[in-house]
């Protein structure tokens, strides 16, 4: 299975015993686990990913405050800065600002994860099909596609958002099916390296049908794509549900997210209360760049030129 | 050359007719469907009867590819994109009014861009992993991955409420030229657009000219005895122009929608404000208008930025292949 042991010949005169052979030969996705974990920043943006999704998740069992409750709220000074009572302050609606950061933040990630998941999911599939069964079907889902694209994202957001009304699961609906364009691009680019190469064609030969060289071939072989881009989707979904939210078309009013929380944060800014903006912005811009540099690393991870260094 | 131009144009009409299809159905997704627009229209007077014959007036009741027809005759012959919900304008009117604003923030920014970010690109590869390439790569990195919004909150931070007193925003109106009449305000949203777009631009530039650089006609200009410089900006430069020209039509979009941002952030009454009220407001003619209207823009950015390949290309042009 594994073909990637060479060894050098004359170089090892001595027969290696069964247990030197065994330590010598790495299963390929041991190699790439090795590369991933290799990386320090990886391993630490990984670390700080968990932390966050602990904190945002399971905090609010631990931090008992008024972030939901908006009748405790009445009873509390709105715009106070931080305190020993309030960790970072609270808001304009006198929320309490560190639980308010933990429970954006499980609509925020639940929501950008989920959207990512959509995008993925459409975007192989579509790719796939695509670039697999090639010829005239191909090129009319790229020229699809190419509409697709030419209607600026942020654009075809604004107007389903004003069509088909904004709730938390359309939200996700609509990132998801909005964001899977580019991904079905790399995955068509996938599908139409692999079904030339010579396995495929020897599966072909041999009276494979087309789903079978599909789920047996072209698949397994473009998943670090599709892994590496499901990573990069997902940091993307998070950040244009935080842009919408920005814009006021984010999720609607009992909930939050932390787009929505800059936005309100926003508003104070002239009045210099910096802690209603700023931890919100740095947890957020750090879960982005950590997201964005697993992606990175688990490109590297797959990169096959990297292997056997 | 011609039938290359020829070959694109028809391309970006087929693409532009299924964009106008997107447009034309999403309607019947709207609460009150494609009579939508009867009951802001009738106001007061919206029965079931008035409804029903403000329909037929309108050709409601034609099968969907004749309306369809229709909807491009308007669209392409009339300019007529229909009529705002919620103000008392055309949405023509209202395009007409708010794109030269925001044109000439995207242009300004644009043209910054340009001047900034080649150069830059260019400098980074000749001085390869110098101090000063690994600051500027840094600083895209941390550019790149904070959103427009927080770029122009934390520009406002530092530059309108702290240190310096720059204007926080654009003066208001509908005037087209006040970004010539009252440039100070326009200094920090110009500003915010373009340090997004250089972090984006500058690295593309950098790995052109990289590319570029280990051509062998570079290594043959350079054994000639052509200089250092020479060769950077009339070998490389011309050479890496391709992938910019082809980046700077796929960043229009981008443009664009940081554009709606920035207005947003700036309160800067242009395309992005309009559409943002729209939407909240249930505006639908007006947000599909202004949806069209960008599609068209990014179309038409795509359609030069492959004809001007072909001009600063020849083998393009011969090979006939734009993409």
């Amino acid at each position: 299975m594994i073909d990637n042991h060479e060894s050098p010949a004359g170089a090892h005169d001595v027969v290696l015993s069964d247990s030197q052979l065994a330590d010598e030969i790495v299963p390929l996705w041991r190699q790439r686990v090795n590369i991933f974990l290799h990386n320090k920043f990886a391993i630490a943006s990984v670390l700080f990913l968990l932390a966050t999704v602990f904190f945002c998740y399971a905090g609010p069992l631990l931090y008992h405050s008024n972030q939901t409750d908006q009748a405790t709220a009445l009873n509390v000074a709105f715009n106070a800065p931080p305190s020993s009572h309030h960790l970072l302050g609270t808001d304009s609606s006198g929320f309490d600002e560190l639980g308010r950061i933990m429970y954006g933040g499980e609509y925020s990630l639940s929501l950008g994860m989920l959207a990512g998941l959509i995008t993925i999911v459409v975007g192989t599939i579509y790719g796939m099909i695509s670039g697999f069964l090639g010829g005239i079907v191909d090129t009319i889902m790229m020229r699809l596609l190419d509409a697709f694209l030419s209607i600026p994202l942020l654009f075809l957001l604004i107007t389903l958002i004003a069509i088909f009304q904004r709730s938390t699961v359309f939200l996700i609906v609509i990132i998801g099916v909005t964001g899977w364009f580019g991904n079905a691009r790399i995955i068509r680019g996938d599908a139409l390296l692999i079904k030339k190469l010579e396995y495929s064609q020897a599966a072909v030969a041999m009276g494979a049908s087309k789903w079978h060289v599909i789920r047996r071939h072209v698949f397994p072989n473009s998943m670090s794509n599709i892994v590496t881009v499901a990573t990069f989707s997902v940091a993307d979904a998070i950040l244009f549900l935080s842009t919408l939210g920005f814009l006021g078309l984010g999720i609607p009013a009992p909930q939050i997210d932390w787009g929505t929380m800059m936005q309100n944060g926003a508003v104070q800014q002239p009045n210099g209360f910096w802690w209603e903006i700023y931890p919100t912005a740095l947890l957020f811009v750090l879960v982005i760049v950590a997201i964005t540099y697993v992606g990175e690393a688990l490109r590297d991870a797959f990169e096959v030129r990297l292997l056997e260094r | 050359m011609f039938t290359y131009v020829l070959r694109r144009l028809v391309q970006s009409i087929i693409v532009l007719l299924v964009v106008m299809l997107i447009t034309f159905t999403l309607p019947y997704f709207e609460p009150n469907g494609i009579l939508g627009p009867a009951y802001i229209v009738l106001g007061t007077h919206a029965t079931p009867q008035t409804i029903h014959l403000w329909g037929l007036q309108n050709g409601m009741d034609h099968s969907y590819p004749v309306r369809f027809w229709n909807y491009i005759d308007q669209v392409f012959f009339h300019f007529n994109l229909g009529h705002s919900y919620k103000q008392n304008l055309s949405v023509w009117n209202i395009i007409s009014l708010y794109v030269p604003r925001t044109i000439w923030l995207a242009l300004s920014s644009l043209i910054l861009t340009v001047l900034i970010a080649i150069p830059l690109g260019i400098y980074q590869a000749s001085r390869r992993n110098s101090s000063f390439d690994y600051i500027a790569t840094g600083t895209a990195f941390v550019l790149y991955g904070i959103p427009a919004f927080l770029l122009g909150i934390l520009m406002l931070q530092f530059f309108s409420f702290g240190v310096v007193h720059l204007p926080a925003s654009p003066p208001g109106g509908v005037a087209p030229w006040a970004m010539f009449t009252n440039p100070a305000g326009f200094i920090l949203p110009v500003l915010t657009l373009t340090l997004l777009s250089i972090a984006f631009l500058s690295r593309f530039m950098r790995s052109a000219v990289l590319e570029v650089l280990v051509q062998d006609y570079i290594r043959t200009a350079r054994a000639k005895g052509c200089s250092r410089r020479q060769v950077l900006f009339s070998h490389s430069f011309r050479n890496a122009l391709g992938p910019i020209i082809i980046i700077l039509g796929l960043y229009l979009p981008a443009l664009l929608g940081g554009a709606v941002v920035i207005e947003s952030v700036f309160n800067y009454s242009g395309l992005g404000i309009q559409i943002i009220t729209a939407a909240t407001t249930l505006d639908i003619p007006t947000v599909l208008g202004i949806t069209l209207l960008v599609s068209v823009l990014t179309l038409a950015g795509n359609l030069i930025a492959d004809i001007m390949l072909g001009v600063v290309n020849p083998r393009i042009r011969i090979q006939g292949r734009g993409q």
